[in-house]
């Protein structure tokens, strides 16, 4: 006889934070409109279809989903005004809001949050077949209750509900026809605080405020126009004349960041990106010599100054680190920073030591062994990370070949044919490890074709056991001790070398307030942003 | 009689242009087989990753799981029937995609045909009526300059100068999206962010009409029919205006009408400069996503388009010189 024990979470967590956002501390202004440039043009605006990150840019202020996160990443009430998760974890109880309506009129309900998560999000979502997987049913007993059945506990899964990830589609609407080629991927109904207007290709989405938005008094803007410009330099020069008023993720490079930061119209916010995390890797081709030998990973990873990576080539906008696990998840207890520590002052020398260790003498020419490094195709920086790379490995005796070549191609390289020795990228963590880092060095994620995973091909059994339990440890100090372990052993094992958090760069115009206000930065809804 | 003979031509070169237009879908068709990895790698890759099973989905939706002949005679069999198919990736119908860039297209090249054969005739015209004053060489000089700079990087002075600067135009984009201007409003606003792309375009063949139309037009005046219009009296500027210029203008609507095939696809950068909602950037974005049904309907559609401005250069010629017959001897 097992008792339920009810985590509950009341909504009055939720309700402070929006009266906080209600109380004119800054007496906000309705109206104004502003201009966000988002590079490149998203191919679709169905963000249950895609995860590519301009897709959510846009479809984020159209679409809210069960529950928001502060900037620790614990859950807020949105569609949800509060949850309860069973002892055993396996049965998630959400309440929803009432009186919400999309923007069609039509009202919102549980029969929406069904058909949203086993219909569409487990189907056709590239990250939602995996995080909802042990979703077995989603029961409606009356329209404002939904209850998740699980196969088994998922205590990620409640990292993954936002609206940029989760989007609650209108079942009305997007019940009828194919969902992967539905009309309305490109003219979104959603109960956001803006609605869609008009796409006109290569230029613009123009979206407008939703009068009737669930949330008393918001928006205060009259709309968000989303601009798409082609060219670095028209970016910033818009950025700087004011036409535009926001542009993150790399839309605008470092050295123009540095350059826009001087002028007195704006800011530039480094917030708004710890729900994504990004973590640069070094990438080995662990199946091949000599990188099969860990002393040779090891070494190479030694050799990496990270501080000068970061303050030359990312223009400060970064982090070192050695584990695959960003720290913006210290709050949750799942970063740990007891591993092996590869950014230290002799770093070459311990680099020089190991490779003699291993067997790679120097020759007559001071060359040990000589590879190919794989440029990311990413722009600018990863270019020049490249570049030093290549100049890290010649002090320490292997000599580097560039190769750069374009996307697509990359792609088949690195995650299809395996055909490389080195390489570099950056994986985002996202919400939580289970989503963002287990597919990185996790057996079951070995899948040639499949892009952003394990393309080192290294695993082991009991780290991937390590993994399994803390996916499903509904207890977060046995899931932190868990992922302790797998980073100090991921770490020490270098299958790949992690060098440094990225730090992305938003240019916001100083006269838009209350932008930022999320984990989720430009992926959120901008209910709360107003212009002076 | 000859308007007959002139329908008639159009309609054989038209009949003619079919197999052309076909060759280049299917060479295009097999050139782009030559590209390693394909739409729902890339389409995976912008999603951060996604499972195998989702990728996999996405190749039989696509079409990519069938061998490339059975594609190629799927997609031929649909231009014929002039459908060009579905971008998986817009998520829309390729006819669609292509009509709504067809028009700034269209304007971007209007304006620039306009201003690069209307400028390089007068300055060519003024440069060869003053052939070795400082007139010519100023215009020569420029001309010069013109023909050697980047695109791109006339394109930046530009919006550095006139836009941030000076302010007198807008950074980029078609219109302004703040304001959203209605009626007559809305055409001057689209003229005012026409003005610097349209420059942009213009310079390179500016300079290339210039100097090719004071080329010929120095050739034509040492022609015999030029000595007989002197020796009856005519001043040297009736000379040039009456009798010259229409014979002068032969090669330069033959570049004009191999320029448009160029603009196409060749203001892929100052439409991405400016932010101009082009072909040129469409066709760059698909090729680099492998975009393919995007892609050869955007080629198909250049090629034809190509085979129309060709015959109308040859319509062009025969009303420009009586001499010129088409259809051949019959």
């Amino acid at each position: 006889m097992r008792l339920v024990r009810s985590l509950v979470v009341v909504a009055g967590l939720g309700l402070t934070a929006l009266s906080l956002a209600a109380v004119p501390a800054l007496a906000q202004k309705r109206g104004g409109t502003l201009v966000q440039i988002t590079q490149p043009e998203p191919p679709t605006l169905g963000s249950y279809v895609s995860t590519a990150n301009p897709v959510g840019q846009v479809a984020s202020k159209i679409y809210d989903g069960l529950l928001e996160y502060d900037f620790d990443l614990k859950p807020l009430p949105s569609l949800a005004e509060s949850w309860t998760v069973a002892e055993d974890g396996k049965t998630v109880t959400f309440k929803l809001r009432s009186g919400v309506k999309f923007h069609d009129g039509k009202p919102f309900t549980s029969a929406d949050v069904q058909f949203t998560f086993m219909e569409v999000l487990k189907k056709v979502h590239p990250r939602g077949i995996n995080t909802f997987a042990e979703v077995t049913a989603v029961e409606t007993p009356d329209p404002q209750t939904a209850i998740f059945r699980l196969n088994r506990p998922a205590p990620y899964m409640m990292a993954a509900l936002s609206g940029y990830e989760s989007p609650i589609l209108p079942k009305h609407v997007f019940s009828q026809g194919d969902i992967r080629t539905h009309q309305n991927a490109n003219s979104p109904v959603g109960t956001g605080p803006f609605k869609f207007v008009e796409w006109r290709r290569g230029e613009f989405v123009r979206l407008d405020r939703n009068a009737d938005y669930w949330k008393p008094g918001l928006p205060y803007l009259d709309r968000i126009v989303v601009r798409f410009i082609g060219d670095t330099g028209t970016r910033a020069a818009a950025l700087e004349k004011g036409e535009a008023h926001i542009a993150g993720f790399g839309a605008v490079p470092y050295n123009d960041v540095k350059k826009l930061e001087k002028l007195p119209n704006i800011q530039i916010v480094t917030r708004g990106y710890e729900m994504l995390s990004p973590v640069v890797e070094l990438m080995f081709n662990t199946k091949k010599a000599p990188f099969d030998n860990v002393k040779v990973r090891q070494a190479i990873s030694y050799a990496i100054d990270r501080k000068f990576v970061i303050d030359n080539i990312w223009f400060g906008f970064g982090k070192p680190t050695n584990g695959p696990i960003s720290s913006n998840f210290a709050p949750t207890g799942l970063y740990s920073a007891d591993v092996t520590n590869y950014n230290v002052p002799d770093g070459v020398e311990r680099a020089n030591k190991l490779l003699d260790e291993a067997g790679f003498p120097r020759k007559a020419d001071g060359i040990r062994f000589e590879i190919t490094h794989d440029i990311t195709p990413y722009g600018e920086e990863w270019r020049r990370f490249g570049e030093y790379t290549q100049q890290a490995l010649a002090r320490i005796g292997i000599k580097a070949n560039l190769r750069y070549e374009d996307v697509a191609t990359w792609l088949k390289r690195i995650y299809t044919d395996y055909d490389y020795d080195m390489s570099s990228n950056h994986l985002f963590n996202l919400a939580d490890p289970v989503l963002g880092v287990h597919r990185a060095f996790h057996s079951r994620f070995i899948r040639p074709g499949t892009v952003f995973v394990n393309g080192v091909r290294w695993s082991t059994p009991h780290t991937d056991q390590l993994m399994d339990q803390a996916t499903i440890e509904p207890d977060a100090k046995k899931r932190a001790a868990l992922y302790a372990e797998v980073q100090k052993i991921v770490v020490d094992q270098a299958p790949l070398a992690w060098t440094h958090e990225i730090s992305f760069a938003t240019v916001l115009d100083k006269r838009y307030r209350d932008v930022i206000v999320s984990p989720l930065g430009l992926f959120s809804s901008f209910d709360r942003a107003w212009r002076e | 009689m000859r308007g007959l003979r002139l329908i008639r031509f159009i309609m054989t070169r038209l009949l003619q242009a079919i197999p052309v237009v076909l060759g280049v879908v299917v060479l295009n068709f097999l050139l782009l087989q030559l590209a390693p990895g394909d739409a729902a790698t890339v389409l995976a890759g912008e999603a951060g990753g996604a499972p195998p099973e989702y990728v996999e989905q996405l190749r039989a939706r696509f079409g990519l799981d069938k061998p490339v002949l059975v594609q190629l005679g799927l997609y031929l069999k649909n231009i014929l029937l002039l459908d060009l198919g579905f971008s998986f990736r817009n998520n829309a119908p390729v006819l669609g995609l292509i009509l709504d860039r067809l028009w700034p297209t269209l304007l971007l090249m209007g304006a620039t045909l306009l201003v690069s054969v209307g400028g390089g005739v007068m300055l060519g015209v003024i440069a060869a009526l003053g052939v070795r004053t400082w007139r010519d060489h100023l215009i020569s000089v420029a001309a010069v300059i013109a023909y050697a700079t980047p695109l791109f990087w006339i394109g930046l002075m530009l919006i550095l100068v006139f836009s941030i600067r000076l302010d007198w135009f807008p950074t980029s984009g078609m219109e302004d999206v703040v304001a959203f201007h209605e009626g007559w409003a809305r055409v001057v606003d689209i003229a005012h962010h026409l003005v610097l792309p349209t420059i942009t375009l213009s310079l390179f063949y500016l300079a290339l009409y210039t100097r090719l139309m004071r080329a010929t037009v120095l050739e034509q005046r040492g022609a015999e029919y030029a000595t007989t219009a002197r020796a009856k009296g005519l001043t040297e500027r009736a000379i040039t205006l009456r009798h010259v210029l229409r014979n002068a203008l032969l090669p330069v609507i033959t570049m004009a009408g191999v320029q448009v095939g160029a603009l196409l696809g060749g203001s892929v950068v100052v439409e991405t400069v400016f932010a101009w909602p082009g072909l040129g950037q469409l066709a760059y974005q698909s090729l680099f996503a492998r975009d393919f049904n995007l892609l050869l309907g955007i080629f198909f559609l250049s090629a034809c388009l190509v085979v129309i401005v060709n015959i109308i250069v040859d319509v062009v010629y025969v009303l420009l010189d009586p001499r010129i017959r088409v259809g051949g001897k019959t």
